[in-house]
């Protein structure tokens, strides 16, 4: 083994993003650069991520944000020992503006070009971060997806449980929409929450009554909207105060399935005996404070490490892809110039679909 | 032609490259004279099948990518990925091998040999082009009946698309003239909004 240096790129939804990740040999690793440009303001009057609005922002972007990297990390791309980039799951012309661009850098520069899944992307970070042990539990949270995996190596991943329908991030997102507060909706119901009380709307806690770890969250915006059109039927509008509970009830009962689900899996994973038991969590839900201390008191209850790394590693970056094209890298992995774009490719291939089960097969 | 010579003397290299349309096509000039030129057809797989056709296609010229002096890239108006694909390549080989990248867009490609003596027009679907003319430089979004009435009024020849390598070789004939100007980065040439709708329910009022 050597020291490596590897370039990434991700594009997959409304975040452009660049990075330099340098990995010794002793397993440790350091991000020399990441540079993410994020689209909030491009999308913010449709209010959520408009694909091709994303997909012309990436094209345009992409190449900027490398170049921006390169000059952060003050490294040349001879120096370099590998290209990632993901390659999907994710909006496809965003993945398609990353996946062309790193063609081009790899090919000019004559380097190996690696694929990643951006999904293997977030599920390794705890590696990069903390230097976790191989195997560990990883709860993904983020506005586009939700699932337990269990990570047995840089290219094995178990998925044991995820969402039938919306992503969290998506929920919260929707439920700001209805109550009339900006997005992304994560920030903005979590603020407003703090000064509001969580046991005044009695919102379901879906597929808590049922075995197993997956989630649904559409009916719980769906109840959302029913309390709030109550509200606006019996006095024309809302109260600051009746947003704020809202808020706070709203966030309550993701809270408590996300913590019913990860002491499930948890169990499950605990009982595989692993020499290192740990709970890592990422993804953009995982910086809201109430969910993140509801899942370290789970996980301290099973007797697990919990790990979420930081903000900016939690939520889409490209030293995440530099990193998992590190570990792919040392395992041999290496893609010609022919690398596909895949709005659709799930870590998990040997579980039947959660969703986007029709004849294009899973989405995640 | 400009002074520096490619390899084999032949005058500086340049690819040129469109996948703005159902195709990947690609051309290679070294200086004035036409290396080689390719065009294959396909609905889908432009962003698979793009470099490898590329770098075939300059091996079996002899020659590898860093002998190129310039790039020459499509930038549409066409299918949005499809300009998306060679833009973004573009911009990567561009920034990897230290060479400009110019964008050229479907009308100068069109019009490239004909002087001022013709309408260019591009298929904008549902029956309508999209026309550009010498006095009119601007491209305009007409009923096709209509581009072709215009074009005959004023005596002009009416140009659309023909063999994709042609295209090409447009492209790089483009890129080889303007090489050693200042340009921007190729960016695709889109002529219609991203659909995208604002949210139709307004949020609730909120009372005092």
């Amino acid at each position: 083994m050597k020291d490596l240096l590897l370039l990434g790129l991700e594009s997959s939804c409304d975040d452009t993003g660049a990075a330099v990740v340098r990995a010794r040999t002793d397993g440790s690793a350091e991000i020399l650069s990441s540079v993410v440009a994020g689209q909030t303001a491009l999308h913010a009057p449709f209010g959520g991520v408009v694909p091709e609005i994303a997909a012309r922002a990436h094209a345009e972007k992409i190449d900027l944000c490398v170049e921006e990297a390169l000059v952060e990390a003050g490294v040349g791309l001879s120096a370099f020992d590998a290209v990632a980039v993901t390659a999907g799951p994710g909006l496809i012309g965003g993945v398609l503006s990353g996946v062309m661009c790193a063609k081009g850098i790899a090919a000019g520069a004559g380097l190996p070009l690696i694929g990643v899944n951006h999904l293997a992307g977030h599920a390794l970070t705890p590696r990069l971060t903390d230097g976790l042990q191989f195997p560990y539990l990883m709860l993904l949270v983020s506005g586009g997806h939700c699932q337990f995996l269990i990570v047995r190596n840089s290219d094995e991943f178990s998925r044991i449980g995820g969402t039938i329908d919306d992503a969290p991030g998506e929920a919260f997102d929707k439920a700001a929409k209805i109550l009339g507060l900006p997005q992304p909706g994560g920030p903005a119901v979590e603020a407003e929450a703090r000064a509001g009380d969580p046991a005044r709307f009695a919102l379901p806690r879906p597929l808590l009554d049922r075995p197993g770890c997956d989630f649904s969250f559409s009916g719980l915006k769906t109840a959302l909207l029913r309390a709030r059109d109550a509200l606006v039927a019996e006095k024309g509008g809302l109260t600051r105060a009746d947003r704020a509970d809202l808020c706070a009830s709203f966030q309550a009962a993701v809270t408590d399935v996300i913590a019913a689900k990860s002491r499930r899996a948890l169990a499950l994973y605990m009982a595989e005996a692993p020499a290192a038991p740990a709970f890592a969590v990422a993804g953009g839900v995982a910086a809201n404070a109430t969910i993140r201390d509801a899942l370290e008191k789970v996980s301290a209850g099973a007797g697990a490490r919990f790990v979420a790394p930081p903000l900016r590693l939690c939520t889409d970056n490209a030293a995440m892809i530099a990193w998992a094209g590190v570990e792919l890298f040392r395992a041999g992995r290496r893609d010609g110039m022919d690398l596909a774009a895949r709005p659709r490719w799930p870590l998990d291939r040997s579980r039947p679909a959660l969703i986007g089960s029709g004849k294009k097969g899973a989405k995640a | 032609m400009l002074p520096d010579a490619g390899p084999g003397g032949g005058g500086p290299l340049v690819l040129g490259f469109d996948t703005s349309a159902a195709h990947c096509a690609a051309a290679l000039l070294s200086g004035d004279r036409l290396v080689a030129a390719r065009a294959e057809t396909m609905d889908k797989g432009q962003a698979e099948r793009l470099m490898p056709l590329l770098e075939e296609m300059l091996a079996d010229a002899g020659l590898g990518w860093r002998d190129l002096a310039a790039l020459g890239v499509g930038v549409g108006p066409g299918n949005f990925t499809g300009v998306r694909i060679a833009v973004a390549a573009a911009r990567g080989l561009s920034l990897s091998l230290g060479i400009p990248a110019i964008g050229v867009n479907g009308f100068d490609a069109l019009a490239e040999g004909h002087g001022d003596t013709v309408a260019t027009v591009i298929d904008a679907r549902r029956g309508s082009v999209y026309i550009r003319t010498p006095r009119v430089r601007a491209p305009r979004l007409l009923p096709r009946s209509d581009a072709e009435a215009e074009a005959l009024a004023h005596g002009l020849k009416l140009v659309e698309p023909g063999p994709p390598d042609l295209q090409a070789t447009a492209i790089a004939r483009i890129a080889l003239r303007l090489r050693g100007t200042a340009q921007p980065r190729p960016a695709p040439l889109y002529l219609r909004d991203a659909d995208a709708a604002p949210p139709a329910d307004p949020p609730p009022v909120l009372l005092p």
